[in-house]
């Protein structure tokens, strides 16, 4: 997978090592932006009220 | 005849993958199978710093303008009356925490709570208001992440003080019990007399709730104090013997 994206980046070494870069933090920038955000209700971390529902992500409330 | 093979095998290593691919389709796909592994741990390990640092930062920033505007709004005689809980009704002062204040809203659902404050229950039992003649005035907030405010709930012991600040009284709060673990489902915590606690008669209470252990929702922590005492805000807002 990897591999392959190395191999159909243009440019030699170096332009293909900044475009790797810039492509990895695109990735991370995704992840921080939508992807965790949108994740993290869906994950029973971050339930901290009593209540008599209490059913994974709507304990919240 | 077989080193010869050796040989071309290795010049075509840089032929073009097409080939090379169809020639070890099983080691293509384990590959790119362990890569996909590695992939995904290196998104979980991300998910834990996004967790427990990244959004600590943007619900500290968070927080800090939502403290700034009711403070705002104090210098210029507004709120927090009944007119102005929206945006905040005071800031809680833990000293035991060691997280400096913490503001306090309506509320305890997950979007109010994730902007690094404590929010004061309106649900399942409504909570009373310091101002309040009886009552328990209930409060939550994230363990971790989300700015974490009551991360070290488990530093407070019996005795301690709990401070809340409104635009012109200090509420001055003494914990008299802590639950370490409770369920969820424990409402009775809450109640505007927690019995839980101990406590018989109505009085002015307040509540701490958070999860617990750390870096999970399991089950509740819970601390419950009692109002000492009150104080008005002078005009420089000199903070009370418990906070200096």
């Amino acid at each position: 997978m990897y591999g392959w994206i190395w191999r159909h980046l243009p440019g030699n070494t170096w332009v293909r090592g900044l475009i790797s870069l810039v492509l990895a933090l695109a990735v991370v920038y995704a992840l921080f932006q939508y992807v965790f955000p949108w994740a993290e209700p869906l994950l029973p971390f971050g339930d901290v009220t009593v209540d008599g529902e209490g059913t994974g992500a709507g304990a919240a409330r | 005849m077989a080193a010869r093979t050796e040989q071309e095998e290795r010049t075509e290593e840089s032929a073009p993958p097409v080939r090379r691919g169809s020639r070890r389709p099983v080691a293509t796909v384990v590959s790119f199978f362990g890569e996909l592994l590695i992939t995904a741990g290196l998104v979980l390990g991300l998910f834990v710093v996004y967790s427990l640092w990244w959004t600590n930062v943007l619900a500290d920033r968070e927080a800090g303008k939502q403290g700034d505007t009711v403070r705002g709004h104090w210098a210029e005689g507004r709120g927090p009356g009944e007119l102005d809980t929206k945006d905040g009704i005071g800031f809680l002062h833990v000293p035991a925490m060691k997280n400096g204040e913490v503001l306090v809203k309506k509320g305890t659902d997950t979007e109010t709570l994730n902007n690094g404050i404590a929010g004061y229950y309106t649900d399942p039992v409504k909570s009373a208001l310091p101002s309040d003649a009886q009552g328990n005035f209930t409060l939550a907030a994230h363990r971790d992440g989300h700015g974490a405010k009551f991360h070290n709930i488990d530093k407070v012991r019996k005795g301690d003080a709990i401070v809340f600040e409104t635009k012109d009284t200090w509420y001055v709060y003494k914990v008299y019990a802590e639950l370490p673990e409770t369920s969820k489902y424990n409402v009775d915590a809450i109640a505007p007399v927690p019995k839980e606690s101990g406590v018989k008669k109505p009085g002015r209470y307040i509540t701490l709730t958070t999860c617990t252990p750390v870096y999970t929702s399991k089950y509740r922590y819970i601390v419950w104090g009692e109002l000492v005492r009150t104080e008005k805000v002078d005009s420089d807002r000199t903070k009370p013997a418990e906070l200096r």
